[in-house]
């Protein structure tokens, strides 16, 4: 509607629908794509971080690379890096399962069966 | 991907860009450091207030310059979306205003944006369109993907219309189908982009991080398949539709190649020595290609594709060196996965075929006649959606005179001068 010469015009953009994406199963194909309807809706609960280790001496890292071209190289060099600098943490590298976009609770599980104090995940390289 | 190991050292012993502080100290501190009040007691991100149905009255040229800024349009002139304007789009459906229908992000994991009849109708008056394109634009909203899925690969994608409705509201999928011509196809994939701007929720840089992105996001290569002189059935009839329903297809991937010519034989070859394609492709032939397929002994498209799919092979060693397969690839050929694990320890030169299936493979026709050349994209094919379900009962709501193109030169006895004898088998089309 025009009004001494303005006019009114409606807001192009989406509403909030409090309905967020969550990863793809393990058994994804590389190509898949999310259904929106049926993630979970519902109020959003804030999670706590994980308690800090307050340091790494003789403590377990796990180097998780995601699938990326070149992560792997780049968790072997971050491997290195602290075979070499702190010599007192383990480090173990391990590919996370299925493809980059995919999650993978089994390693997640058996990273703290294993007695895993923490894990860096990466795509770098 | 592909740097040495002292640059990858430099990468770890070095800063990290964003805070300028030294990256692996970043990382043990994150580690080790004490979570601080806020990390112990986190509290829930605050929600995005629901917003306004009507912007606050502007002149003209205020709005327009306040949908630029907001990010809101393509960058190319837009309609206002008036009152009176998106009445007058929603009369190109039955459905009412504040029926929702769907949602869209275009990460996977940030907040999706919901979208109504009214919202979709929006974007629709934006992109130029007429109430006539609105059922289509509909279903594009109703497959609540976005055309511009953010990646930092920048995707590209493609959106083909079949069935009657191609006609009735004067797309083009002849000649110049995918050239800048004619309204429908252009208004149509333009509202994809637009949605995916607004209802997606795209901000470069912020959420959508293709790094130079891509230049099909501005059409998406929205147009018709040239049912009419196809000797294959429609691709909307392939995917289970009826002949006489109308649906638009979407595809997605990354490379176009638009001089192909010859017989299978070449479009295997191409397939085979571009190894940054993906592993999906999807030829959008002219109908005097399908037509020469069919010379070449291919009943359907399908059979084609099964031929090309085991006819074109790469030696593992150039797979391997291929970022765009391997990427994906090489961490399943460390689990054992096959066939990867197999052909991870093959020698370089041993050929492998790495489009495993003829469902990989997708046939489009398009085009004009003018010449029997093809397209090779890496586009797979990702969904249909039925666009009747959008339509008035009272018919496409046309204009008293539809906006149409220049109608093109075509071919008037089907054949285009291929000799009756080398056709002897041509099947009914599906729209006979």
């Amino acid at each position: 509607m025009e009004q001494h010469g303005k006019l009114t015009v409606l807001d192009p953009h989406g509403q909030p629908s409090g309905i967020f994406g969550r990863r793809l199963d393990a058994q994804s194909k590389p190509g898949d794509i999310l259904d929106p309807v049926a993630q979970p809706s519902g109020d959003l609960k804030p999670l706590s971080m994980a308690p800090r280790t307050g340091s790494l001496d003789g403590k377990t890292v796990y180097l998780v690379e995601t699938g990326f071209a070149g992560s792997l190289e780049f968790m072997q060099e971050l491997q290195d890096w602290f075979s070499e600098q702190m010599p007192s943490v383990k480090t173990v590298v391990r590919h996370k399962r299925g493809t980059m976009f995919t999650d993978d609770p089994e390693l997640w599980m058996e990273m703290k069966s294993r007695g895993a104090h923490a894990a860096i995940l990466g795509v770098g390289g | 991907m592909g740097m040495s190991r002292t640059v990858l050292r430099q990468y770890i012993e070095g800063n990290n860009p964003i805070t300028a502080r030294p990256f692996i100290q970043e990382v043990v501190e994150a580690l080790t450091l004490p979570l601080t009040e806020k990390e112990k007691h986190p509290t829930a991100a605050p929600r995005k207030p629901r917003r306004p149905r009507l912007l606050p009255a502007a002149t003209a040229e205020d709005l327009y310059r306040q949908f630029v800024e907001n990010g809101w349009t393509d960058g190319l002139p837009i309609v206002l979306p008036t009152e009176e304007r998106v009445a007058e789009m929603l009369t190109g459906t039955d459905h009412v205003p504040d029926e929702i229908v769907g949602r869209m992000c275009v990460t996977t994991h940030q907040e999706r944006l919901e979208y109504t009849v009214e919202k979709v109708a929006v974007i629709a008056v934006m992109a130029g369109a007429r109430p006539e394109h609105f059922p289509v634009i509909l279903a594009l909203a109703e497959s609540q993907e976005p055309s511009m899925p953010s990646s930092t690969t920048s995707w590209g994608r493609m959106m083909v219309v079949n069935g009657p409705i191609r006609n009735e509201i004067g797309m083009n999928y002849g000649t110049a189908a995918l050239s800048p011509f004619n309204l429908a196809n252009s208004v149509i994939g333009r509202a994809w982009t637009l949605m995916s701007i607004n209802f997606g929720d795209a901000r470069a840089g912020e959420n959508f991080m293709a790094s130079f992105g891509h230049n099909l996001n501005y059409n998406n290569m929205c147009c018709g398949e040239n049912e009419e002189l196809s000797v294959f059935e429609p691709f909307h009839v392939q995917k289970g539709f009826r002949p006489d329903e109308s649906v638009v297809s979407l595809f997605r991937g990354w490379n176009m190649l638009n001089f192909g010519l010859g017989p299978a034989k070449e479009m295997a070859h191409v397939i085979s020595t571009f190894g940054s394609m993906g592993t999906s492709i999807t030829f959008v032939v002219d109908p005097l290609v399908a037509k020469n397929l069919r010379v070449e002994g291919f009943k359907t498209k399908q059979d084609a594709c099964k031929w090309i799919v085991e006819n074109s092979h790469v030696p593992a060693g150039h797979y391997w060196e291929g970022q765009m397969q391997s990427g994906f690839a090489r961490g399943l050929a460390q689990q054992g996965i096959e066939p990867f694990a197999t052909w991870a320890k093959l020698p370089n030169d041993a050929l492998i075929a790495p489009r495993r299936s003829a469902d990989d493979l997708n046939i489009l026709v398009v085009g004009g006649e003018t010449n029997p050349m093809w397209i090779t994209t890496d586009f797979a094919y990702t969904r249909s959606v039925s666009v009747d379900k959008w339509r008035p009962k009272c018919g496409i709501r046309r204009d008293a005179k539809p906006l149409r193109m220049p109608e093109p030169v075509t071919c008037k006895d089907g054949a285009c001068g291929i000799p009756e004898a080398a056709l002897p088998t041509l099947p009914a089309t599906a729209t006979d």
